[in-house]
Parts: C-alpha cells; sequence; structure tokens
C-alpha cells in the first residue's frame, strides 16, 4: 500500500524525467526506473549559475574598466596605485594621441585639454596616459606641454603593477 | 481512441550545450589585466616665482643608451656634487641606481623632491621605471621634465 506523499508527487513531476539523461529513445523498459544512471543535470545547472555569478561579480569589482589595444605593452612598476575614480584617458600609439578613443592631433592637444580642466568638476583635473613601454619619450613631450599649458597637473601614467 | 499524452519534457541537455561551450569561448577569449596609475604632480604654466626658495631636489638624467645621471640642488650642503650611474649590458643598471638612491636618502633625509629628466630617444618604459624606483626610495614629489 502506497501511503507516502512523496512518491506520489514524484510520479507526477514532469521534471523527474529531465533531470536524468536517458537513451534518446522513446520506448522505456520495464526496469527504466531502477537504472537512473543518471547524471543529475540540477547540480550541474548551479554550477554553471555559480560560474557566471562568479564572472560577473569579478569582472565588476568596483574602479575603472578600461580596454587597452592587444599590441600595447604598458610598463611595469611596483608601487603602482589601483585606479579609483573615472579619469579621461589620453593613449598614444605610434605618434598619433586619443582623447578617450577621439583622434586629436597634436596641434589640437593645448585646446582639448583646456576643454577637459573646464569641464572637470573636481578642483584638479587629472588624465591618464596609456602608451607603450618601448615608445620613445619624445612621443610623450607634447602632452606634457599642452597638459601644462592647459592647467592640468595630475598625470596618471597606466602601468601593469607586478605585486 | 485515446489523445497521445502531452509531452512535458524539457530538452536543456543542448542548452547546456551551447552554455558550456560559451563560458569556454569567454574564459579563453578575455584578458583581464589589472591596471595600476603611477601619479605625478607636474608643474603648471609659469610657476616660476622669482626670489622663492626652491626645496632641495634631485635631477635625474636619463639616456637613451642607459646611462643615468643624479645631481642634487638647492641642498643647503656647499659640497653637493653629482653622481653617474654607468649603464649595464641590458640597458640602465637598476640594481646600481637603487643603492645609489637609497645612500642619498640616507645621507640627505631632506632630499624629497625629485625630478626626472629623460632624453628624447630614452624609452617610456624606462623613463617609468625611474620614477618607480623613485617612489621605492620614498621620494614624495617625483615630477617629469619637458625635453629642452
Amino acid at each position: 500500500m502506497k501511503t507516502s506523499f512523496v512518491q506520489t508527487l514524484q510520479r507526477r513531476s514532469p521534471l523527474k524525467d529531465t533531470q536524468n539523461l536517458s537513451g534518446g529513445s522513446k520506448k522505456k523498459s520495464l526496469f527504466s526506473r531502477d537504472l537512473a544512471m543518471a547524471l543529475p543535470l540540477t547540480s550541474l545547472i548551479d554550477a554553471f549559475s555559480i560560474i557566471v555569478i562568479y564572472l560577473l561579480v569579478g569582472t565588476q569589482s568596483g574602479g575603472m574598466e578600461t580596454q587597452i589595444p592587444n599590441k600595447m605593452n604598458l610598463p611595469l612598476a611596483d608601487h603602482s596605485i589601483g585606479i579609483i575614480e573615472e579619469t579621461p584617458i589620453l593613449k598614444i600609439e605610434k605618434g598619433v594621441y586619443y582623447l578617450d578613443d577621439k583622434i586629436v592631433r597634436k596641434n589640437e592637444l593645448s585646446e582639448k585639454l583646456s576643454e577637459l580642466k573646464k569641464s572637470s568638476v573636481q578642483k584638479t583635473a587629472a588624465l591618464m596616459i596609456q602608451a607603450d613601454q618601448e615608445m620613445n619619450y619624445e612621443e610623450l613631450d607634447p602632452l606634457l606641454r599642452a597638459s601644462s599649458e592647459a592647467g592640468i597637473e595630475k598625470m596618471k601614467f597606466a602601468v601593469v603593477p607586478t605585486k | 481512441m485515446k489523445n497521445k499524452e502531452l509531452n512535458f519534457e524539457i530538452n536543456i541537455l543542448p542548452i547546456l550545450d551551447i552554455l558550456s561551450v560559451l563560458i569556454c569561448f569567454l574564459l579563453l577569449t578575455a584578458v583581464w589585466i589589472q591596471v595600476g596609475t603611477l601619479d605625478t604632480m607636474q608643474a603648471i604654466g609659469d610657476n616660476s616665482t622669482e626670489g622663492a626658495k626652491n626645496p632641495p631636489s634631485l635631477w635625474v638624467t636619463v639616456e637613451a643608451n642607459g646611462d643615468v645621471q643624479l645631481s642634487l640642488r638647492d641642498l643647503p650642503k656647499s659640497q653637493v656634487s653629482g653622481d653617474e650611474v654607468i649603464k649595464s649590458s641590458r640597458g640602465v643598471n637598476w640594481a646600481a641606481l637603487e643603492k645609489k638612491l637609497t645612500s642619498l636618502r640616507v645621507q640627505f633625509p631632506e632630499l624629497k623632491t625629485s625630478v626626472v629628466r629623460p632624453g628624447a630617444k630614452t624609452a617610456y618604459g624606462d623613463v617609468i621605471r625611474v620614477m618607480d624606483k623613485l617612489k621605492q626610495s620614498e621620494f614624495e614629489g617625483v615630477g617629469l621634465s619637458p625635453l629642452g
């Protein structure tokens, strides 16, 4: 005599079969219920959910997200600090200047940085510089002069921390 | 004749396959690099004030071949002179530079400001590394000088 309500629910559940791997054949043998050679899919789904949540949390760990070109090797430094606040990025690639991904000509640098300084909410405007470690210093020089003219005093050089 | 029973089974195996492939693809292709910054405060406009007393400072000239010259300015002691770190076979001799900077900090504790003066062809990576070494030697104000 079957009195347990759990057994009744198990029999009625449409998800029961989907939780187990089956052979694909629609015909089920009389002993199919006993076979249950099953990989429990619910645990797999749990594992996937945990991985997805981990990736989502790991990639949005505060700070600032920035994209670095594949061929750009940032210099290494032991005594760097983390990026806490959003800062305008000035990228130098093969002598071309990009201010927030927009090309800026060398003779326009000072003007664009002055606009940036005016639009800055903070008292001391800052600028993050991304450049390849093999770049010559003469390519950075116009930027230093332009930022000095524009009144930007805080320069943040993007580096890869070694510690 | 009875109708066939409705099939409630949702085949989630293909969905799982797609999900696993997607996750593997994302994990393999994405590269996460933690980026930090090395901060400097630059002089702006014409900050020179005539007659004002400058703080003692260390000027570090970095040549493209790896030679580094150190010169001390505005120190109260009159016997102050410069020093030089000769390049090694692989560019700047970092160990010797570190040693010199540490000894200077011990010798002149009031020395807290430093200015890096690279040459036109000096590698940006070397400039940043010199600034990093200065920060390591507890120089509080590290600046970068334009060319010329």
